[in-house]
């Protein structure tokens, strides 16, 4: 019992990170019907941003929070003004260039790092970042915990955004019907760019959260790529809720195949609840309820 | 133009044939042979998606399955790897079905997304049935012949053949269906044409000759292993810029994207070949990345595809108004 | 059309040829493989740097009979398909007369399969999976001990002092951890130790505590653990979280030999011990000398792998010294003649169980006391003490 606790207790503090990184992708996949496979890249840039701030000016990740998501807000927003909007405009066989043109910036992210910073791995060692508390005799980690209740406190403010001011929204006017927006007057184009570069924001704070925890190299996007879209799909695209559920459950799915099944197919199960939500629930879990 | 078209072709040909003949270097010869079998994977992956428009990001399962078949003939049935030659493509193509059999029923991203993941399983798969595949140890044969000829003129070989099927296909009836499919989906199926027969047998088509490729590639490299041959970045991305940067949904798009796309990689990696600073070699990868996004801002249909842009370009006239696909 | 795609043609053509034109050889030339970039990185710069260091010395002594030895690096980034791309470049465009390297197992095997089948000698300084010896390559010749060897010295410590009745085994799944956990379970079986898990994980894992809550319930005596630098310390830290204690926490080298982990574990990685290939304090001549040489030129720390690479360059300049020209076959033959001693051990070529070609030479256990790595074992060559039985209560407080 106390082994399916813990390990209950382990998926739920990852899915709240995972979560965050998967609303990410939500947000942009739902307003701008675009596959994002730059997202776990611009997570990366996050936290080399906030390794940087850590090695050089000795500022604690957690208050990096303040400084790497509004960076990458301008650069999603950058990223899409420039890189994507203009294919909009050009009539081409293959309607997916869009997704292409993510991949590549991604690449061009992971490379520039690369080339500044190599392959090295970095991690940051904070007095905290092994500190853990015991109720009973489950083990709760410290920066795994904080990040947990961060992610909360993010999500929370998202909806506030999201649900209560007109900017919000707009966005969510964009995301149900892009032409009936631009017609009510919304300006669909710096709507898409903000979207975007709320999404990198996002994946930015899950990086920042995740630093202390894990460490950094050039690659370490990619994974989570694939796991934010895992969590938008399963959540259904575009429902920030939904997305919020998916998380959670990856997180508990993959931990609980890790220590019931193996912890070597972790990353399968990932893939095969992908490939079953997308043949037997293709909206996600967001069809199973009404938000 | 006609006429014209076949006289460049076949003189290509004539060029490519002679290539390993007069130049003595296997290392070059290397490269060629690599991008010819990226002629066939590109080449493979437009007839799916190009005109049929089945967007896939995973065409490293056929690839992988066909690798696969032809190495476990030798460390499971013990016989040799050319084997795999006449094994890889069938089998590639029951993935293919059972590729289809999931993903036929959905759209646009989902569709992508799904090929990805399935790929993403494929490689888990042959990590852990590691009594199957041998794991992340990889399999490794000694490759049959020590010169570079004989593959070389098999991956002509193959690659001619691949191109010259699929510009059967495309012209024939199946070719209309298939772009029929691509247009429009829900009117092609309102005009009587079976949308699920019709991708399946595209996917069939696509996924064989991949397989062969992957076949290919084992008896020709000699090693293979789960992250090489199920790669989503070198395999199946790899394809799809390959097909993308020469041209989606034309003929002769994936062989020249293939070309310029191994010829490219290979320039940067060497630092043009030993003439630039050593620090090129270690940004090919931004290099790449780069050109994936000049190419997909400027030149969305490929180099085949945008051909009269580019024509214009050089001649210094304007560019035409907008580009059509060659259909 | 035309005109322009015969222009493009000729152009490509032209710079081919250029390229193509080779420079007759003034040196002799050998490749080297390692991984410059990706996970390895940190490993093969140290190889690298020790075969640069050995390069330097062996060319102030006289070279090889009198001419240089020069060494041409290739990345393999890790992949076995880049490692058999390199080791086909070295052997064709730059002609070199044998290789070596090879840090990653899989990446040694494609370059083996490629020296062997182009008949050019390679020494391997680090691959550890026995397959590559076991083949009956003539052309491949091992230095360092098979992944089958790394446990032996572990081995006398824990039926003489630890007791053990239950062993788990982790490991990272790759061709090193595959086979090192196979050969480990092998030898559990033997000792008649009860092999209570034996698990593999995705490397790159953020979150080990599913596996480790596992282990935990399991209560194994020794928890034996097979991975490269940021897996070992992460599974030492959430042991730690987990306060998972059995008697003992062994590492089978890589990465819980490396200076980095005794810094990025922390407190987690105290008391840790690990199976070593070397160790400086040996008695062997040169072996001090060149750690300190090491550490006071680069200002980084060394460990086997380095020995294994400064080994290799010294092993390699004696067979080219010794063979009658420098053709391939030559060299071979010169190779197999070898009888040097090294900083890394006595170097000879013999065959024993399946493997042919292999250098045989013992192994030792380390363990991290006080955030260093001190010889524990056997007793006669430790520096320090062991430290057991392990109260981890005081030690992770």
């Amino acid at each position: 019992m106390e082994m399916f606790i813990q390990t209950l207790v382990a998926g739920i503090l990852i899915g709240g990170v995972y979560a965050l990184i998967g609303l990410g992708m939500t947000l942009i996949m739902g307003v701008m019907r675009i596959i994002n496979l730059a997202h776990g890249q611009l997570m990366m840039v996050a936290m080399y941003i906030t390794f940087v701030l850590y090695e050089f000016l000795g500022l604690d990740p957690y208050y990096s929070l303040l400084i790497a998501p509004p960076l990458l807000f301008l650069l999603g927003a950058a990223i899409q003004k420039y890189f994507l909007n203009p294919l909009l405009k050009i009539d081409s066989v293959i309607p997916q260039n869009q997704i292409l043109m993510t991949v590549g910036v991604g690449i061009v992210l992971t490379e520039t790092i690369r080339f500044i910073f190599h392959s090295d791995y970095k991690s940051v060692k904070t007095s905290y970042s092994s500190s853990t508390f015991m109720i009973g005799s489950i083990s709760w980690n410290v920066p795994m915990v904080v990040a947990f209740g961060l992610a909360v406190l993010l999500t929370a403010c998202l909806f506030f955004f999201l649900l209560k001011t007109d900017t919000g929204k707009s966005v969510r006017a964009t995301a149900q019907n892009k032409d009936a927006a631009m017609v009510m007057g919304i300006n669909a184009e710096w709507i898409t760019q903000l979207t975007y570069g709320l999404g990198a924001a996002m994946a930015a704070a899950g990086g920042t959260l995740l630093l202390p925890i894990y460490y950094l190299f050039p690659d370490v996007g990619a994974p989570f790529t694939l796991k934010a879209f895992i969590i938008t799909v399963l959540g259904g695209l575009g429902s920030t809720v939904g997305a919020i559920f998916g998380g959670l459950v990856l997180g508990v799915a993959e931990s609980l195949g890790a220590t019931y099944i193996s912890m070597a197919l972790k990353d399968a199960f990932g893939m095969v609840i992908f490939v079953l939500v997308l043949v037997f629930l293709p909206g996600g879990l967001k069809t199973l309820t009404k938000v | 133009m006609k006429r014209r078209q076949t006289f460049v072709v076949l003189g290509l040909l004539a060029l490519l044939v002679i290539f390993p003949l007069a130049i003595g270097s296997d290392y070059y010869r290397h490269i060629f042979i690599i991008a010819l079998m990226w002629v066939v994977i590109g080449s493979s992956w437009n007839l799916l998606a190009g005109y049929t428009g089945q967007i896939s990001f995973g065409h490293a399962i056929f690839f992988g399955v066909g690798a696969y078949s032809a190495g476990i003939c030798t460390t499971k049935l013990g016989i040799s790897a050319w084997w795999g030659m006449l094994l890889g493509g069938p089998m590639a193509m029951l993935a293919g079905l059972f590729l289809g059999w999931i993903c036929f029923r959905l759209r646009g991203s989902y569709f992508n997304l799904a090929t990805l993941a399935i790929a993403e399983v494929f490689r888990l798969v042959a990590i852990y049935w590691k009594d199957l595949t041998e794991g992340m140890q990889g399999i490794l044969i000694i490759t049959t012949f020590r010169s570079k000829i004989p593959y070389y003129f098999l991956a002509l070989g193959l690659a001619a053949l691949c191109v010259f099927s699929i510009s059967l296909i495309i012209k024939s009836k199946w070719g209309f269906y298939f772009i029929a499919i691509r247009e429009d989906q829900d009117a092609a199926e309102a005009l009587g044409i079976s949308s699920f027969r019709y991708k399946r047998l595209s996917v069939m088509v696509s996924s064989f000759f991949t397989g062969l490729a992957g076949a290919f590639y084992m008896n020709y490299m000699g090693f293979i292993d789960p992250e090489v041959v199920f790669s989503l970045y070198f395999i199946s991305i790899m394809a799809i810029l390959v097909a993308i940067i020469g041209g989606a949904g034309t003929i002769f798009g994936p062989p020249v994207g293939a070309f310029i796309m191994v010829l490219l990689q290979e320039l940067f990696r060497s630092s043009f070949f030993g003439y630039a600073p050593k620090w090129v070699s270690n940004a090919h990868a931004l290099a790449f990345g780069l050109l994936v996004i000049l190419v997909i801002r400027f030149m969305a249909n490929g180099v085949v595809g945008d051909l009269p842009k580019i024509k214009a370009l050089l001649l210094g006239d304007k560019p035409p108004p907008s580009v059509a696909s060659e259909n | 059309m035309k005109k322009y795609c015969g222009i493009a043609l000729g152009l490509t053509l032209a710079i081919f040829l250029l390229g193509a034109c080779e420079r007759p050889p003034e040196s002799a030339k050998v490749g080297i493989i390692l991984p410059g970039t990706g996970e390895k990185a940190k490993f093969g710069e140290i190889e690298k740097k020790s075969f640069e260091m050995a390069l330097e010395e062996i060319n102030a002594a006289g070279g090889i009979n009198g001419k240089k030895l020069e060494f041409l690096y290739e990345d393999d980034t890790g992949r076995p398909d880049v490692a058999r791309a390199a080791a086909e470049k070295l052997l064709t465009k730059e002609g070199v007369v044998m290789l070596g390297g090879g840090y990653g197992s899989s990446e040694t095997f494609a370059i083996a399969g490629v020296a062997q089948q182009d008949r050019v000698p390679f020494l391997v300084s680090t691959g550890s999976d026995n397959k590559i010896t076991e083949r009956k390559w003539d052309y491949v010749f091992r230095l360092n001990q098979p992944v089958s060897d790394y446990s032996k010295a572990l081995e006398s410590f824990l039926t003489d002092i630890v007791k053990p009745q239950k062993v788990a085994i982790l490991y990272e799944n790759t061709n090193f951890g595959s086979s090192g956990s196979k050969t480990f379970q092998e030898t559990c079986e033997r000792l008649k130790f009860q092999v209570v898990m034996n698990e593999g994980y995705q490397s790159g894992g953020v979150d080990f505590k599913p596996l480790l809550v596992k282990v935990k319930q399991a209560n194994p005596d020794v928890v034996y653990m097979v991975s490269y630098l940021m897996d070992a310390s992460l599974i030492m830290k959430q042991s730690m979280e987990l306060q998972l204690s059995p008697k003992v926490f062994v590492g089978g080298g890589a990465g819980f030999t490396l200076p980095e982990f005794g810094q990025n574990a922390g407190k987690a990685g105290e008391l840790v011990y690990s199976a070593t290939l070397w160790y400086q304090t040996l008695p062997y001549p040169g072996a001090k000398e060149y750690y300190e040489k090491f550490i006071q030129k680069y200002k980084m720390d060394t460990e086997y792998h380095g020995a294994e690479g400064y080994s290799s360059a010294y092993v390699i300049a004696d067979a080219l010294k010794r063979a009658k020209t420098l053709s391939p076959e030559d060299v071979r033959e010169s190779l197999t003649g070898t009888d040097l001693m090294t900083v890394f051990g006595p170097v000879k070529f013999v065959a024993y169980e399946k493997m042919t070609n292999q250098n045989k030479l013992p192994t030792y256990l380390v363990q991290w006391i006080n955030g260093k790595l001190e010889m524990v074992w056997p007793k006669e060559t430790a520096t320090k003490p062991y430290v057991y039985p392990i109260d981890w209560e005081k030690v992770w407080k």
